[in-house]
């Protein structure tokens, strides 16, 4: 299956499982609620999932931020979790936010508040390239040593990952909101982060697997592997901040 | 190796990428002879967009679209989406043509959901002619489905185009 052909199937599914969440979330009333409550946060982590399968959410960073670093699967799923947690918590304090105490242009007010915050997520990201850049550099000859220093900088990729709102969490959120469905709103936004965790994690995974099978290869060159993963870091940061100023 | 870089790249100018906003588009057009005299477009936002353009829309909270409110989202939401060409190309014997300002501009809510409708003042040639549906950031899904055409006196036919890393569709008459 190609790229594309693949591309087409997420917007497929995302269109069936978004206009059902909607409908599902209009239709709750008082003898229903149970079981369509819970087929909500099922379908919202599903969603989750297949939304963060697509362009974004900080799989190329993690994928990037691996390729630079010894780690193994655990490591993935802790990463990929940091990231949704952070995700939930940031797409719920913007959406309560802007509605409650801006109360009005919703919209503009998201978008101006998700471009400072990409702004910084992208400064954070050059940053740690820079510095898995120079922990690599530094460490060609031994590089067991700075494992643990190098996977303190694991929080500081979640948080430049997970902090910039997702719009389709947000907006579930907001929508639940509406319709005056506040713990829904806050559920959905958690199963929706869990599902978009998964994904996050499996491009981890993926990026570790081909580490683990290209450091083998390069033995004693295996930091210029690490130089690579650390500048596509960097890259990566440097056109999120450069497409950051035009955010509609 | 070359191509992978081009795919890298791609990727990483894509990443507020996916959609988060669902379009579903409603041609309606008119054929006379051997060309398509009437374009109208219809856009369909989905429930959840709706809702938070709903806030910002519908200032008086009557549950309809007036006047006003209809300049305001005109001068604020549409005209700036001009830079997208509408979510729309118009093909013509191969080329993408200039998209004519759309005329017409109505705003609407219809069943919870946003709706913007507006005409294409042109006229061309069914043979050769085809339209795409897209937006190339893919922050908008634009879905085009047979069912959404109306047409007289021909048949459209919707296909589906994989373009690198948004997809789009296209609706040509036979």
């Amino acid at each position: 299956m190609t790229y594309e052909k693949f591309l087409r199937i997420l917007v497929e599914w995302q269109y069936e499982l978004n206009s059902y969440i909607s409908s599902t979330i209009r239709s709750l009333n008082d003898e229903n609620s149970l079981s369509v409550f819970l087929s909500i946060l099922f379908v919202s982590f599903v969603y989750g999932a297949v939304h963060a399968a697509g362009p974004g959410h900080g799989k190329a960073l993690v994928a990037f931020y691996f390729t630079s670093n010894k780690s193994d699967y655990k490591k993935a799923f802790q990463m990929g979790y940091m990231i949704s947690i952070i995700h939930a918590i940031s797409a719920l304090i913007f959406t309560f936010g802007i509605f409650f105490i801006l109360k009005t242009m919703f919209r503009q007010n998201f978008n101006n508040f998700s471009q400072i915050a990409m702004q910084i997520s992208a400064v954070m990201i050059m940053c740690v390239g820079l510095y898995l850049i120079y922990e690599a550099y530094k460490s060609r000859k031994d590089k067991d040593k700075i494992v643990k220093k190098v996977q303190k900088s694991m929080v500081v990729v979640a948080f430049s990952a997970g902090v910039v709102p997702c719009p389709g969490v947000m907006t579930i959120v907001l929508f639940c909101i509406v319709l005056q469905q506040f713990i829904l709103g806050v559920l959905a936004a958690v199963a929706m982060s869990i599902g978009m965790g998964l994904t996050i994690s499996l491009a981890g995974i993926l990026s570790i697997a081909i580490n683990k099978k290209t450091s083998g290869k390069l033995r004693e060159k295996r930091y210029i592997l690490e130089i690579v993963g650390a500048l596509l870091v960097f890259t990566l940061g440097l056109f999120l901040f450069l497409s950051s100023s035009d955010l509609r | 190796m070359k191509k992978v870089f081009v795919y890298l790249f791609l990727f990483i100018s894509f990443i507020q990428a996916h959609p988060h906003t669902f379009i579903d588009v409603y041609p309606t057009l008119h054929v006379e002879g051997s060309k398509i005299v009437k374009i109208h477009i219809k856009w369909k936002m989905d429930d959840m967009s709706s809702a938070m353009l709903i806030m910002e829309f519908d200032t008086n909270s009557d549950g309809k679209i007036d006047e006003k409110e209809n300049d305001y989202i005109y001068k604020n939401y549409f005209v700036s989406l001009s830079k997208y060409h509408f979510y729309m190309d118009i093909i013509v014997k191969n080329e993408i043509v200039t998209l004519p300002n759309p005329k017409n501009f109505k705003a609407s809510i219809e069943e919870n959901r946003v709706c913007y409708s507006f005409d294409i003042d042109k006229k061309y040639e069914v043979k050769g002619t085809k339209f795409d549906f897209y937006d190339k950031d893919f922050f908008v899904a634009m879905i085009l489905k047979k069912e959404f055409v109306k047409v007289n006196n021909k048949v459209a036919k919707i296909t589906g185009e994989d373009k690198d890393f948004y997809y789009m569709y296209r609706m040509e008459l036979r």
